[in-house]
Formats: C-alpha cells, structure tokens, sequence
C-alpha cells in the first residue's frame, strides 16, 4: 500500500515537471513584465542615445528626463552613465558619446549624482 | 480490472501534477524576462520607443538609423506603424511634438521608397542619396540595436548576444530634404464628383518647385468645435504628397498649412449628381505648390 502512495506522489512529481517545463521553457506566457526598464543593456544604451540626440538637438531637460523614466525609476543620471560605460565600452563613435556626455552633465547639474564612498 | 485501476492512479497522479505545475508556471510565477529585446515590449512600451526613434530621427537626420532601430520593434509594416500612431496620438491629444516626428519619420520613409522604387525621370531630381542608404546596411539581423562604435560595426553585449552583428555605418548620414519649411501656397481648388468613392473626402496634393510631391507637411483642419492635424505622405499608395481629411456632410470646414499662409475656406461636402438623378457627396481637389 506504501509503494502505492509513493508511486502515486511520484507521477504527481512528473506531471508537475512537466507542466513547469510547459509553462516555464516551451510556452511561457506572454503576461510578462515587458516594460522598457527590462531592456538590455546594449539597447539601454541606444535609448540613451536616442534620447541625447533629441536633447542635444532641442535642449529640453524636461522632456529628456521623462524620456529617460522610460528606462526605470532609477536616478536618471545613474541611467544615464551606466549607458556611457557601456558605450564606450563598446566603442560608440565619439560624436555619440560626445552627446551621451552632454546630456549626463545636464541632468547632474539639476540632480548631482550620488556616488558610494569607495573604502 | 485491477491492473487497469493500478495504471489508473498513475495517470491520475501525473495529470494532477501537470496541472499544479501549468497553474504554477503560467500564472503563479510566470516567466520574467529580463535583458529583453524591444520587439518583446508591450503595446504601449512599443509605442513609446517608436516615438523616441522618430524623436531621435527628427533631430540628427539619419534615416539609416531610424531604420535600423525601427527593425528592432519587429513591425510587419514600419511605415504603416508609424503612420496609424501619428494618427492615433493626435487624435488622443498626446504630445504633438511627438506625433509630428512619427509623422515625418513616416513621410521620409515613403518618401525614401518612392525614391527606390521610382523609375529614373528627368525632371524629378533624386533627393535621397539611396546609394548610401542601402550600402550601408549590410546585414539584415535585427537583434543587436544599431548603434555602431567609431569604426561603423555595432558590437553586442557582452556574453549575452551571440548574433551575428549588422554592420552599420552612420556616416554619411543620408539627408531628407526638409519640407516643412517649404512655403507653399494654394494653386488649385476643384470639387471633384466621383460616384465611385465611398465617402466625402478633402484630397490635398502638395508639390515643390520640381514638380516632385512634397511629404510631411502638416495641415490643420479646423471645423465649429473642433479641430485637427494630419499629414501628406501617409498614404503612400497614393503619392508621397498627398493626404486626406473625411468630411461629414452639413459641416463647413477651414484647411491651412501648419507652416503658415492663407487658410482655405468653406470646405463642404460638394452635392453631385449621377446620370440617373440619384445623389452623392463629391470631393474637394486642394493643391499647394511653391507661389
């Protein structure tokens, strides 16, 4: 009668893998948190990009910044420099960090970037 | 029988199973993705980039580019895209800015296939350097963003994209000729009776020096109460100059450039007649051209 019960369990334990391995691997669901802020970093970065272009062209901290709250809540120039690092990691052409640059020392100059003492 | 209801409890076991997993993976913890791709944002999410590329397009120039990044979003139909959200976002009254740049990153789009697709005349002069447009993207692979490093070749994340990577040169950047700031002016003004159409429409055509159609220009349709934007080029079925406004008969509606010049007047639905005395609505002709 034991046996029974543990291979009862046991085919339980299968069917959940299998339904995990549906839902998880062969057909997630597509109620997922698509949102911007979920983007990759290399496409972060040309969101940034984008954004400094429209803002080396218009000048308007205003909208860039809400452009920027596309990415997340995080504090926009934090956004902003992690695509500078990547950017330049990846060897962006300098006129494309020059506006990724220009548009960093516009945000910090409204909202001075907190940096984490290094000890 | 008791060898069948030996299988029996095992089946039941594993459809039990299955299904505690299915409601636990699809709805209880469903997959997160993380480091994701534009094409798998949201509508909404969509929108918002799209119109952060036609933001970007309208302020460097570079249509290379905005195709590039508009191939990200994985649209069937980038123009038609476009084209429907420019519309849609000013008849929801969302920032107009925005609706114009997704409208002229449309017309150039059109504008740029007209320019592919048209076959070499002697008085239309070829405005897109389509040479460069073309030669620059040598790969179609839409999975890394294209935004290239100072020698032109767009390299992915680092261990997270093993796609083979698009080369892209940014520079020279292909030019659309401006428009907007193009002056033009009313040079034609005809009903038009057309049995054969199934509504009133006010068909606008607009022209440069040249004699080529003129796409992106913004008109501003204005009626008792009511008032609205649209733009040439988002048809381009029917001429990258042209665009339509559908009227409602009894209403008497206003028409000028957004650029500025004379409005055009008391524009109602046209009464016609067919040869069999039965009645229809017609058509205005409005075209601009250079004074």
């Amino acid at each position: 009668m034991l046996g029974r019960w543990i291979r009862f369990f046991f085919a339980i334990a299968i069917g959940a893998a299998a339904g995990l391995a549906y839902g998880w691997l062969l057909a997630p669901t597509k109620q997922v948190n698509t949102q911007p802020e979920n983007l990759r970093i290399d496409y972060r970065s040309d969101v940034v990009l984008m954004v400094a272009e429209a803002y080396h062209a218009d000048h308007n901290l205003a909208s860039a910044i809400t452009r920027i709250a596309l990415l997340g809540n995080a504090q926009p120039a934090n956004t902003i420099q992690q695509a500078i690092l990547f950017a330049e990691r990846q060897g962006y052409s300098d006129i494309d960090l020059q506006m990724m640059h220009e548009l960093l020392a516009a945000v910090e100059e409204l909202t001075p970037l907190i940096t984490t003492p290094v000890p | 029988m008791k060898q069948s209801r030996g299988s029996l409890y095992l089946l039941t076991g594993f459809i039990l199973g299955l299904g505690l997993g299915l409601i636990y993976s699809l709805f209880i913890q469903p997959v997160n993705y993380t480091d994701i791709a534009p094409s798998m944002l949201d509508a909404a999410a969509k929108d918002r980039y799209r119109a952060l590329i036609a933001i970007a397009y309208n302020a460097d120039q570079d249509l290379v580019r905005a195709r590039a990044r508009l191939a990200l979003l994985n649209d069937d139909d980038p123009f038609r895209a476009l084209a429907e959200q420019a519309q849609r976002w000013l008849a929801e009254g969302k920032s107009e800015e925005e609706a114009r740049a997704l409208g002229l990153l449309a017309a150039s789009l059109a504008q740029a296939q007209a320019t592919i697709l048209a076959p070499p005349t002697s008085n239309i002069p070829a405005t897109l350097p389509v040479e460069a447009e073309t030669s620059s993207l040598t790969a179609t692979d839409t999975t890394v963003p294209p935004t290239p490093n100072s020698e032109g070749i767009v390299a992915p994340a680092e261990g997270v994209n093993p796609n083979p990577t698009p080369l892209i040169n940014p520079s020279p950047s292909p030019q659309v000729t401006p428009t907007i700031a193009l002056r033009l002016q009313l040079s034609k003004r005809e009903s038009v009776c057309d049995p054969t159409r199934g509504q009133s429409l006010i068909q606008v055509y607009t022209w440069d020096a040249n004699g080529a159609e003129v796409p992106g220009v913004e008109l501003v349709i204005n009626w008792q109460g009511g008032e609205n934007h649209f733009f040439t080029g988002l048809k381009p079925e029917m001429g990258a100059g042209y665009a339509d406004f559908s009227m409602t008969p009894g209403i008497t509606y206003t028409l000028r450039l957004a650029s500025g010049g004379e409005p055009v007047m008391n524009l109602s639905t046209p009464a016609c007649t067919t040869s069999s005395g039965e009645k229809y609505w017609g058509n205005w002709v409005l075209e601009f051209s250079p004074p």
